[in-house]
């Protein structure tokens, strides 16, 4: 079986959304919606630090869609919309999708967006992959571990972008993989462990 | 059928607000869910809020009606008609609040085509069919005078388990997330029982003094003062559910639970948490609870009225707290992907903590399936119900 996944350098991390924006460009993602997030830890503010002078910090989280071993919106789905692919990928058919949002209920990482309305774009064509499927209105979408991409061996863009080199992609069910070798070595963490969901993304650093 | 002005120009405004809904609605299927006010942090609104408001409203008179058969009460038989009728205009409404919601109804056969057994809203959607059916029956049982009387109490027998189980699989709609600390718990489904009893016998009570008024149907003083008494039951046991569930999030104190109760308590959704503990269980309470008080009218239609916006504010506090804080939190936070989110610059596209307000055509559809309803109530109950005094209450008029 394979079990794709990436592991995040937190310590690499520089905070300057490039795998956000790459990814936006790469997946033809709508106006007010990302598919990969950057958050600046414990403040409310971009780029803000944390703790008082001379005792600051600054960290960063990209969040996407952790495509979880045991997803919680697969689950909840009502038309099996939402499945789990033979790459170990969490994946949306997107022509089953009613918009009935019980997986953007059920996700603890808030990774999925919405298709509210026609969606818009700036500039005002489909600037994603030609490979990338077109989303309608209605529908809910989220990262998709850069499908079109990894399906035809290529890296996904968020991983091929990094200019710190952050990002490790790989097969976790393979043991001579860098990924798993990180997850292994690096006591590599999961978000929201508590959850369950068993995310393939994995944080060291 | 002999009509008053009064009741004519009501009528011709509930119709003109079920209008509007349907225009409203016409215009969020051609421009999407953003008109509304949901966002990629507030993913339900108030529609889903109707939707577990009204499925908790239509419980309480098909429970009534059911046990009349099932336990004997023979008093309550006198009103399981205009209570399955309350019943079955609820259910409808509610099931058209989900479809309402959805913003891909044009792919809703996929739910027959692939349905997916672990949904709780693939369970919904049959329990709630379900149980509209079973409401049909009771219906065609009780009025047609073909049918045999004595069948009533046979499909009373499954009224009783499929009215709890709707409530329930709707609690489960929400209680099974892991994701939302608000929800999930094992008390959800029973809690959402309790409300059900509450505000269903509420809206009856409300029901049978307005048809009573209106001399469509008559139900006696004592019948209403006994159900009212049932009424004050079942408030205290909401009431100590929703106790119980806020001690056993408080206690441990942790740093999710306390922003949860922090918002219940003093922040956003606190008018409507402190308006159901107040308006909806304590005061209807100490109404009801003294056996003199439920002898009259007023009193009775002011704890009734009382019960049923406490249940409306408890599914919105209910609903809302859980979607305020992203469990991974962080700026810029959440991207809001709202309409009103999309067309700002910069930072306002971005939400650390969720926020919600319905909009117009939101209200609108909402308000005009609420009028529809209450226009399908009057024309049923003009057609099924006969003013027929009886003791004491004859005598008076």
């Amino acid at each position: 079986m394979t079990k794709l996944g990436i592991a995040i350098n937190l310590d690499r991390c520089v905070g300057c959304h490039t795998c956000s924006n790459a990814c936006k460009m790469s997946n033809n993602v709508p106006m007010g919606m990302l598919w990969n997030r950057i958050l600046t830890e414990g403040v409310d503010v971009m780029d803000g630090a944390q703790g008082t002078y001379p005792n600051l910090s600054r960290t960063y989280l990209p969040v996407q869609c952790q495509h979880c071993e045991n997803p919680a919106c697969m689950k909840v789905c009502p038309t099996g919309a939402t499945y789990k692919d033979d790459k170990g990928r969490v994946e949306i058919n997107y022509d089953k999708c009613i918009g009935c949002r019980m997986c953007m209920a059920a996700c603890p990482y808030n990774a999925r967006v919405f298709n509210w309305s026609e969606p818009r774009r700036e500039p005002d064509f489909n600037y994603g992959d030609a490979r990338v499927p077109v989303r309608k209105k209605g529908v809910a979408e989220k990262c998709t571990l850069c499908k079109e991409r990894t399906d035809a061996g290529e890296l996904p863009l968020c991983v091929r972008v990094c200019p710190a080199r952050a990002r490790t992609f790989g097969d976790l069910d393979d043991p001579e993989s860098e990924i798993s070798r990180i997850v292994r070595e690096r006591g590599a963490t999961q978000l929201l462990e508590d959850k369950g969901t068993r995310p393939q993304l994995y944080y060291f650093g | 059928m002999q009509l008053s002005r009064n009741f004519k120009v009501a009528i011709g405004v509930l119709a003109v607000l079920a209008l509007a809904a349907f225009g409203a609605y016409c215009y969020q299927f051609v421009n999407g869910l953003g008109v509304t006010g949901m966002s990629n942090g507030t993913s339900w609104g108030l529609y889903i809020a109707c939707f577990m408001f009204l499925v908790g409203l239509s419980a309480g008179g098909l429970i009534v009606a059911s046990s009349a058969s099932i336990f004997h009460v023979t008093e309550y038989k006198k009103v399981a008609l205009p209570a399955v009728i309350v019943s079955t205009v609820c259910i409808c409404l509610a099931g058209a609040f989900v479809l309402i919601d959805l913003g891909g109804i044009v792919r809703v056969w996929n739910m027959f085509l692939t349905p997916n057994f672990a949904s709780p809203l693939l369970w919904d959607m049959t329990v709630i069919t379900c149980y509209l059916i079973i409401n049909l029956v009771y219906l065609y049982f009780m009025t047609s005078k073909k049918a045999d009387q004595s069948k009533v109490a046979i499909v009373s027998r499954f009224a009783l388990p499929v009215a709890i189980l709707v409530h329930s699989v709707t609690a489960w709609i929400f209680g099974l997330h892991i994701a939302r600390e608000g929800w999930h718990t094992a008390i959800m489904a029973p809690l959402f029982v309790a409300s059900a009893m509450d505000s269903g016998l509420a809206i009856l009570l409300l029901a049978l003094i307005w048809l009573n008024r209106r001399k469509i149907f008559a139900t006696s003083k004592k019948l209403i003062a006994n159900l009212a008494g049932l009424l004050a039951t079942c408030i205290a046991v909401d009431g100590y559910m929703v106790g119980c569930e806020v001690l056993t999030t408080a206690y441990p104190g942790t740093e999710h639970a306390n922003e949860l109760l922090g918002e219940m308590f003093f922040g956003a959704t606190a008018p409507f948490f402190w308006f159901e503990i107040i308006c909806g269980v304590i005061v209807p309470f100490c109404i009801l609870v003294f056996a003199k008080n439920r002898q009259r009218t007023g009193l009775v239609v002011l704890a009734c009225v009382g019960v049923v916006l406490g249940v409306f504010c408890k599914r919105l506090w209910l609903l809302f707290t859980s979607f305020i804080h992203p469990n991974v939190m962080g700026a810029p936070g959440l991207i809001s992907g709202s309409s009103a989110a999309r067309a700002s610059e910069g930072v306002d596209a971005w939400a650390v903590v969720s926020s919600y307000a319905p909009t117009l055509p939101e209200v609108v559809v909402a308000v005009g399936v609420f009028a529809f309803g209450i226009l399908a109530f009057i024309l049923l109950a003009k057609k099924f119900l006969r003013w027929a005094p009886e003791g004491d209450d004859a005598q008076a008029k």
